[in-house]
């Protein structure tokens, strides 16, 4: 009996022991160089078309360049244009009808991969391409705003508008699509383009393997200068586990983990070849509370109230382990726009019980507050899977308790929550949203912007807010934007229609040894200035 | 044999016609859609997702969006994929190959475990040998795939740093011993649950067989205790095994989703993974289809074997 167990067994021994001896001793982990960097990547794109992908475009960004981006202090600055069109430069016009032109200039001397130079009649294809009938872009905002493109000489295109747009200055910072490459046909299913596109950066797409990696390499005559890109070869690995992605890091298999969850922070500063970059972002976590659902919300004190009865530092300073501060509205400190001189809302349970009392919910028998027969209890939704928002849910429900409010929380999967508060279906909601550099925020809080017409969701309704947001929104000087955009922020501070919680904080992980990294608070994300990344 | 086949293939295609429906009505019941995932972008206006609600035939009514979906499929014409664009059943090929190298392997690993784990703890059923394996076993078997996976990471990859943590390859690296030291982690995972369950099975039908009256019949007229154990009394003893084996040898075409998410296994199951979050509705109706139909031959090849095994079965 035991020879038979043996001969049966042995062979598979013999296969185990031939692959673990050729793999005695320590895997050489491949460190970063200058030949190859290598990127975890948490899931595989859809399509490398700027404008056909939902998901973030920081492989395309590699590849295919604007006429502008956006800089690690969410800066709009030129790329492939030779500056940022404005009022004061003359580059931007507002004609009599309403409408205005915004003349680009490109620079000159920029080539496609494939050699032929890239113009304005590029510029035009796009605009013609992305209003066409025959392509389905993710989106057209901007775009369908523009009435036509003229194109003077190859190096200059004129952009008429319909009417004022205010962020003209983005409309082109996923790029331009190729005319003589894409011209008569089909975007959504050019195959070639959209898995291998034509762009004018410093890397091109040399093998894209299904349900594993994108690898890119540098192109030959970068318009910056041969010198650039530094890095020979960028390899983006698809590793959808964030343990398994740490666990790489760790092993030296990938060198870079963009947008790192904050509670893996400790375990990567641990590791001695990673140091873990922290730029203040542009998104911010908060509570959705939704006035339509819960009528409750609709008066103020209530909604002041709930603000006052949550320990914010605290959160931050736990559950954050001190990683992200506290926020006190929808537009950021990294956003032009930004303004600190509006009503905050320190941690104060009396004074929450007070103004809860003072809106007529008084305690009932088992604490929980009542009015008109009606209890102070809502659902509180948010997004499965993610510790942090779990922990935070949690966090808020006893908080909220511990002043007569009964809350319960729902957890649902990432795809069923973007639908439930599509269609309002909820009370609350923690989330977050990541805004556009842009700080635009009519569709959040314009009264006529409830869904399915915009994401106001918590049905607030305020006119004189919606005013100033439109008003806003037809206003290219950037000064008196500011001040009319600084005016919204007090009074949503004032009103408090959404409880903002913290201001989320992008967290990195790169080589120690990487010089010139930046980093970037917006979806431009981190590569924007890969050509200059360079191994030391 | 051949009346056998045929009568038991046109038996499953109604049954296969109603799990289409259920599955199409299932996946659409679920919350969210492929459009969900544009919503959280906010320069995607309402105006953008009805432009794509109607360029993806999402706003058809379901039934028609179902019978356009059935006739495309039955001839041969799966659609492209909500997510990428891309033909589906190009998706699904080119991830083809890595879940069969992988629960191949994996099968072939657990089988080898299996079979004399089995019959040697049913031979010493209640000794050391005996318990430890059932010990092992339960443990296979309650283990969550996951966290099993993630442990063997942290000691072999970060830890010892012996194997690669996932994937399966090393990019450029185009050697064989690369691809088996890939494979080495999630097939252990994927094998060692697969043979924690199976040896059970094997163990009780071993217990039972041993206790008929034929085999203490053939000890008694002096057979040698190998040749009744492997002649006798496995033949008899495999059947179970046997129907349970074919039947998880349906994850060659489903994948092994949860191990192949851990490791970054670029298959089928992964497929499924991703397909799934982003309600890439073509992509997962051919992946259950899929699955589903091979539920169906698994089993039709677990009945024929057990003829060829057990004659009785094929009289009945």
């Amino acid at each position: 009996m035991r020879r038979v167990v043996l001969r049966r067994v042995a062979p598979a021994v013999a296969a185990l022991a031939l692959v673990t001896t050729s793999a005695c001793g320590r895997r050489s982990s491949g460190r970063p160089s200058n030949d190859l960097l290598i990127v975890g990547y948490d899931r595989e794109p859809d399509t490398l078309n700027r404008f056909s992908t939902h998901i973030l475009e920081d492989i395309q960004t590699c590849v295919v360049e604007g006429l502008t981006t956006t800089d690690e202090q969410m800066r709009v600055i030129p790329l492939l244009a030779t500056g940022v069109p404005t009022l004061q430069n003359g580059g931007v016009r507002l004609r009599s009808d309403g409408g205005m032109d915004v003349e680009w200039k490109l620079r000159p001397g920029v080539k496609w991969h494939d050699g032929v130079p890239f113009t304005s009649a590029d510029v035009q294809f796009t605009v013609e391409a992305i209003n066409g009938p025959d392509y389905n872009p993710e989106s057209t905002d901007g775009f369908d705003r523009i009435s036509s493109v003229e194109t003077p000489d190859p190096l200059t295109a004129i952009v008429h508008y319909k009417e004022i747009y205010a962020p003209y200055d983005i409309q082109f910072i996923r790029g331009a699509l190729p005319k003589h490459v894409l011209k008569g046909r089909d975007i959504d299913r050019a195959q070639d383009y959209n898995r291998n596109p034509l762009g004018t950066g410093p890397y091109h797409v040399v093998d894209w393997k299904a349900g594993e990696y994108i690898l890119l390499e540098r192109v030959p005559h970068y318009w910056r200068g041969d010198e650039f890109p530094k890095i020979r070869r960028l390899l983006f690995k698809f590793v959808p586990n964030t343990n398994t992605r740490i666990n790489q890091l760790k092993t030296g298999e990938v060198h870079v983990v963009a947008l790192a969850p904050w509670d893996k922070y400790r375990e990567m500063t641990a590791i001695p070849s990673i140091v873990v970059a922290k730029t203040p972002g542009n998104a911010y976590e908060h509570v959705t509370l939704n006035e339509r659902r819960v009528p409750a919300f609709a008066d103020v004190r209530v909604r002041r109230a709930l603000i006052s009865a949550l320990d914010r530092e605290l959160y931050t300073r736990t559950i954050l382990d001190g990683l992200a501060p506290v926020a006190n509205g929808p537009i950021q400190p990294v956003s032009w726009a930004y303004t600190d001189r509006v009503a905050h809302y320190p941690f104060d349970a009396p004074k929450a019980r007070a103004l809860l009392d003072e809106a007529g919910w008084k305690a009932g028998a088992d604490g929980i507050r009542v009015k008109d027969g009606a209890r102070l209890a809502f659902t509180l939704i948010t997004q499965a899977g993610y510790a942090i928002r779990e922990s935070m849910a949690q966090a808020i429900e006893r908080q909220w308790r511990e002043v007569g409010v009964d809350v319960k929380v729902e957890l649902h999967d990432g795809t069923a929550i973007s639908s439930i508060w599509f269609e309002g279906r909820f009370d609350a909601m923690l989330h977050w949203w990541q805004m556009p550099s842009d700080p635009e925020l009519t569709t959040f809080f314009a009264a006529d912007r409830v869904p399915p017409a915009g994401r106001n969701i918590n049905y607030f309704v305020d006119e004189g807010l919606t005013r100033l947001l439109y008003a806003s929104d037809r206003t290219v000087d950037r000064a008196e934007r500011k001040t009319l955009l600084e005016r919204a922020q007090v009074i949503i501070a004032d009103a408090v229609p959404e409880i903002p919680l913290y201001n989320v904080v992008r967290l990195d992980a790169v080589p120690v040894t990487l010089a010139n990294f930046k980093g970037n608070p917006t979806n431009t994300g981190i590569f924007w200035n890969v050509h200059e990344w360079e191994i030391k | 044999m051949i009346r056998f086949v045929a009568r038991r293939s046109l038996q499953a295609l109604p049954l296969l016609f109603i799990v289409s429906a259920l599955v199409f009505l299932l996946i659409h019941a679920a919350p969210g859609g492929p459009l969900a995932i544009y919503l959280s972008n906010p320069n995607v206006r309402p105006e953008d997702i009805e432009r794509l609600r109607r360029a993806l035939g999402l706003d058809r009514p379901l039934w028609l969006q179902y019978w356009n979906w059935l006739w495309a499929f039955v001839r041969g014409d799966w659609g492209y994929s909500f997510s990428d664009g891309r033909p589906v059943t190009a998706r699904i090929l080119e991830r083809t190959p890595a879940t069969i190298e992988l629960v191949s392997l994996s099968l072939a690993c657990a089988l080898v475990l299996t079979i004399p784990v089995g019959i040697v703890a049913a031979m010493r059923k209640g000794r050391w040998f005996d318990r430890i394996a059932t010990g092992l076993s339960m443990a296979g078997i309650s283990l969550p795939g996951f966290w099993f996976g993630l442990l063997l990471q942290i000691v072999f990859a970060a830890g010892l740093g012996w194997l690669p943590s996932s994937g399966r390859s090393t990019p450029g690296a185009d050697d064989a011993i690369d691809q088996l030291q890939h494979l080495l982690l999630p097939t252990v995972v994927l094998a060692t649950v697969l043979a924690s369950g199976w040896s059970r099975y094997l163990r009780g039908s071993m217990i039972d067989t041993l206790s008929m009256p034929f085999i203490a019949s053939a000890r008694a007229r002096g057979l040698p205790m190998r040749r009744v154990v492997l002649r006798h009394a496995l033949r008899n003893a495999l059947g179970p095994l046997v129907a349970i084996v074919t039947v998880d040898a349906a994850l060659l075409v489903s994948g092994a989703v949860v191990t192949e998410s851990v490791f970054a296994w670029p298959g089928l199951g992964s497929l499924f993974t991703e397909a799934l979050a982003r309600r890439d509705y073509t992509v997962l109706m051919a992946l259950l289809m899929l699955s589903a139909s091979a539920v169906v031959l698994f089993n039709l090849i677990a009945d024929a074997l057990q003829a060829l095994i057990d004659p009785r079965a094929a009289a009945a």
